[in-house]
């Protein structure tokens, strides 16, 4: 089996100063389904970041779908993001787009036609049981709602490997479970990699996954 | 309302940098008859023992354009001493040569004053009469006309300049989050600045015919029932069709740099 993401003594910083993630040494490999735990300010949103090329890689190295993050350029980034499906913590979505542009930015960045588009957001929707709400705006949203469109987005292309930060937050047990049965199933069935960092673990979940965690020192461990 | 509020922002610096480029052009364009008028006007009368050709004289000063003979008959019928012909004969040939002379551009007194110092300079050259007083503050009043002119326009364009960039960090602030968002998901720099594009787009050109326009108001209604007969007597190149491709370039590439200066400093973070 490859490897998607193999980091090697990977240390990540925003300044000089404080190093946030130190000497990680890891690999994670198609198919596999990561969760990640850590205090909060533990560095699980920066070890995320660094996976799809949003903050340099400091010391070490960090190969992300055969890719050198190390010194990849702009166009090769520009290609591996179209196909990661990335959920952000804070959802950040498109204010002032339909959540049904929204979920179809990723085909819509590929240049599907309106009718892909259209057929698409609507089977999206449903799979986050927000049907009906296709003509709203991320604003008359509440912030649940909000996330389970930045997840359904996240999945809208099928990507060969997922990145979500928090993405059942802010979700009550019964959205929660909707979301991991959609991760499940794209690992599952598609054989996608799924790199999760959440707080709490499900207590239920049908497929084998991995659990690493970050200390207060920004060592990373796994678990099992 | 708000659409109004951030596209007059924009289209109104654009149309301030606009006027002050056409009216540059025409002014220029207008003008450049007083100019050549004023020009013609100056002429150098040399009085010459031998005859002269225009290399003879290009020779002494390189600004002498033309060079016309007074022919010499003419000074006699205004001598008026033509009553024997044998007479004439002989006076005629112990007159020197009288030579009008043009010269090839718009030259300042310190310039003028050079040509004849080295006109001076030939022996065959007896006298170079020039006729500079009236020439002197013509042209003084036109240069300032102009030069203040120009400073007013390039003020003009430095403060609609300063109001486009104002306008660019407002833009900047709709528009980032968007273009954050759109980068992540590995959107190109054509796809993330599509929405900004357009609108600059249409901005410039709203801008640019805004300013024609205005022109051709000018021209149609403000000077036809005007006094002016120096800009009157050239009406048509006022305001000349062409112009309007002008002003819509100059627009465009305005807009479109002040787009990419948003553009790249769009920081994801
Ligand atoms: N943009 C930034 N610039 C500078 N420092 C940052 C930035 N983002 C995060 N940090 C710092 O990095 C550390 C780790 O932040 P990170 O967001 O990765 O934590 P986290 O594990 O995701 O926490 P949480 O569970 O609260 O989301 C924190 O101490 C934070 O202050
Ligand atoms: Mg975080």
């Amino acid at each position: 089996m490859s490897d998607v993401i193999t980091a090697n003594n990977l240390t990540l910083s925003y300044d000089k100063e404080e190093q946030i993630i130190k000497n990680a040494t890891f690999s994670i490999k198609k198919g596999d389904f990561v969760f990640i735990t850590g205090a909060s300010g533990s560095g699980k949103s920066t070890l995320l970041k660094s996976f799809y090329g949003s903050l340099p890689v400091n010391q070490g190295s960090l190969i992300v779908g055969g890719l050198d993050m190390v010194d990849i350029k702009k166009d090769k980034l520009q290609e591996l993001r179209t196909h990661l499906g990335i959920v952000f913590q804070d959802y950040r979505l498109i204010n002032e787009w339909t959540v049904e542009r929204n979920v179809v930015l990723p085909l819509w960045i590929a240049g599907y036609s309106d009718e892909v588009q259209s057929t698409q957001a609507e089977r999206l929707l449903h799979h986050v049981k927000l049907s009906g709400k296709e003509k709203k705006y991320p604003l008359e949203l509440s912030g649940g709602e909000q996330q389970r469109v930045g997840v359904a987005r996240a999945l809208a292309k099928n990507p060969f490997l997922i990145l979500a930060d928090e993405p059942t937050g802010n979700l009550d047990d019964y959205s929660s479970n909707v979301i991991w049965d959609l991760m499940e199933n794209a690992c599952h069935q598609l054989d996608t990699t799924v790199v999760v960092v959440t707080h709490r673990i499900p207590a239920v979940f049908n497929i084998r996954y991995r659990h690493f965690t970050i200390d207060e020192n920004g060592s990373v461990y796994e678990i099992h | 309302m708000k659409f109004i509020k951030t596209h007059v922002s924009l289209i109104f610096p654009l149309v301030a940098i606009l006027l002050g480029l056409e009216f540059f052009i025409v002014f220029d364009r207008t003008t450049d008859t007083y100019q050549k008028s004023l020009q013609n006007g100056y002429s150098m009368m040399v009085v010459a023992k031998d005859e002269m050709s225009i290399d003879d004289f290009q020779v002494w000063d390189r600004h002498i354009e033309q060079v016309i003979e007074v022919q010499k008959n003419k000074i006699l019928e205004r001598l008026e001493m033509n009553e024997n012909p044998e007479n004439k004969k002989s006076f005629e040939a112990s007159l020197p040569n009288f030579y009008s002379l043009k010269l090839d551009g718009y030259l300042t007194l310190d310039e003028l004053n050079k040509v004849k110092v080295n006109l001076e300079k030939s022996d065959n050259i007896l006298k170079i009469e020039s006729f500079q007083s009236t020439y002197q503050s013509k042209y003084e009043l036109f240069a300032f006309i102009k030069f203040s002119f120009h400073t007013f326009i390039v003020f003009m364009s430095i403060i609609g300049f300063f109001l486009i960039v104002k306008q660019m960090e407002v833009w900047n602030f709709l528009h980032a989050q968007r273009m954050k968002v759109m980068e992540i998901f590995g959107a190109s720099l054509f796809l993330r600045s599509k929405v900004l594009m357009t609108m600059a787009f249409v901005d410039a050109v709203i801008a640019a015919l805004t300013t024609s326009i205005v022109f051709y108001a000018i021209q149609n209604f403000w000077i036809k029932n005007s006094q002016m007969e120096i800009v009157k007597e050239k009406i048509n190149s006022v305001f000349m069709m062409t112009d309007i491709l002008i002003l819509l370039f100059a627009s465009i590439i305005l807009v479109m740099i002040a787009v990419y200066i948003v553009i790249i400093n769009v920081k994801e973070e």
